[in-house]
């Protein structure tokens, strides 16, 4: 059986494949679209209950384990906790600013937590943009040093983007930045409203021209082959339970609460990091009892079922939406309503086809 | 897999998973990650168990001893098929002998 097939049958089978634990919300960048809702509160989870959940994680089979934050170094468990996620053979995956990423700290990560990625945020190309959204000063140079500085520790790096209107002029210049580095670089097309259903990092959304752009630059690169076999297999293995995988052979749009789940600081647990709808807390029950059994899980999947339905009406360009349930559920209040985010990028990537399409006509008729 | 090559392991061998190996048992299958390569493979249920075996304490014959009982598959066929998985895992960077008793 492929890779692939065995995600589908997480997804079918409801097989917990990857979980995303927010360690915690605090963090030493401030950046104006974040989506982490700071006024929430609880009881933090202790160390002793981390490891207990991983230990659980790990009887369970899980293979993913994303450690997140918020600044996920800023947890003053993060070296213990990441070790022993090693230690019980998780592929850990660290969603860092990197802001802390150097010196004494970077060899312990490398030596002590060995992940498989470490994920990192760029914002910019240059600092002016970077520091703009993460309003630190001094955030891009740091960040370029200690990317620097990682690479030569051996840890493998991937640079996550948030397309922005404070960005988007600056796309080529940033996947310049990613090509000096030698990493690969991925970009999300669209803001997401804060958790606790805040909008206002949406006032920073892309205009159109930005993302006409930056599908005309990644379809440029795509056709120059410019990213290496490495950097692909990296990105291919990273999105491995993205609704990208799938496509056909499950009959849910995407693994949310089948085979993934989130965590946030406070024990609550997720279906997805998207889906901000909590179906139980640990301080309650252990998550091998929240999973099983358990009926706004089953709802979950219910609705993950329809939300294919839904792409599946939206047309034969309808998988260019990347329809997000939870994200729909954000913006609208409906998990299965489409979204302006989700309808332009439909719309846009149509066009690119379009244009392409008309782009090879001369050459099919030569 | 499949193998061309003839099969140089001996029965003492003690193998281990390499350090950047991570693996699960996942609906019957077990996917194996190399994260130096970011490779991904996928064993079925035998070869899963043996992969799980290669702790760096037991020897190719032990685990072949276990093969055979826990799969009711003929002795000398084990041994055989087994030693001959392994060497294949070898060869794609996911078990190694401990430096001091390689050959």
């Amino acid at each position: 059986m492929s890779f692939r097939g065995v995600v589908v049958k997480t997804w079918n089978e409801n097989q917990l494949f990857s979980v995303l634990v927010e360690l915690t919300y605090r963090c030493n960048w401030d950046c104006y679209f974040c989506y982490n809702d700071l006024s929430l509160r609880g009881t933090p989870l202790s160390k002793e209950q981390y490891v207990e959940l991983f230990e659980e994680l790990a009887h369970m089979q899980v293979m993913n384990l994303v450690l997140s934050g918020g600044e996920p170094l800023a947890h003053p468990d993060f070296l213990e906790l990441g070790a022993k996620a090693r230690d019980l053979g998780f592929v850990v995956r660290i969603k860092t600013n990197a802001h802390a990423l150097r010196g004494r700290l970077a060899e312990r990560v490398r030596e002590e937590i060995d992940p498989f990625l470490v994920e990192v945020s760029l914002h910019g190309a240059s600092a002016q943009t970077h520091d703009r959204q993460t309003r630190v000063a001094g955030s891009f140079d740091r960040l370029l040093a200690n990317l620097e500085e990682a690479k030569r520790l051996g840890l493998r790096i991937k640079i996550n983007s948030t397309l922005t209107r404070w960005n988007e002029a600056e796309v080529r210049g940033m996947f310049e930045v990613a090509d000096r580095l030698e990493l690969p670089i991925q970009f999300d097309p669209e803001v997401s409203p804060r958790d606790d259903g805040d909008r206002s990092p949406l006032d920073i959304s892309p205009s159109s021209s930005g993302l006409r752009h930056l599908l005309a630059v990644e379809r440029e690169r795509a056709e120059r082959h410019q990213e290496t076999e490495r950097e692909k297999a990296v990105r291919e293995v990273a999105r491995q339970d993205s609704e990208l995988m799938a496509g056909g052979g499950s009959d849910q749009h995407c693994g949310a609460g089948s085979s993934g789940l989130a965590i946030d600081p406070f024990g609550n647990v997720y279906p997805c990091v998207q889906w901000r709808r909590a179906i139980g807390n640990l301080h309650d029950r252990k998550l091998g009892e929240l999973w099983r059994g358990n009926p706004r899980l089953d709802e979950v999947r219910r609705l993950s079922r329809a939300a294919k339905d839904t792409v599946r009406e939206a047309g034969e360009n309808g998988w260019a939406m990347a329809f997000c349930p939870g994200a729909a559920e954000t913006h609208t209040g409906s998990p299965l309503e489409i979204y302006d985010a989700a309808r332009r990028r439909m719309e846009l990537v149509g066009e690119s086809i379009e244009r392409e399409s008309t782009r090879a006509l001369p050459v099919l008729e030569s | 897999m499949t193998r061309d090559t003839p099969i140089d392991i001996a029965k003492s061998d003690v193998f281990s998973r390499c350090s950047d190996v991570r693996f699960r048992t996942v609906v019957d299958e077990a996917v194996v990650l190399r994260q130096e390569a970011a490779e991904v493979l996928v064993l079925n249920e035998v070869g899963g168990r043996i992969l799980e075996l290669l702790d760096g304490e037991r020897s190719v014959s032990d685990i072949a001893d276990a093969v055979s009982a826990e799969f009711e598959v003929d002795e000398s066929m084990a041994a055989t098929e087994t030693a001959s998985f392994i060497a294949e895992l070898r060869d794609a960077g996911i078990v190694s002998l401990p430096v001091e008793s390689s050959k």
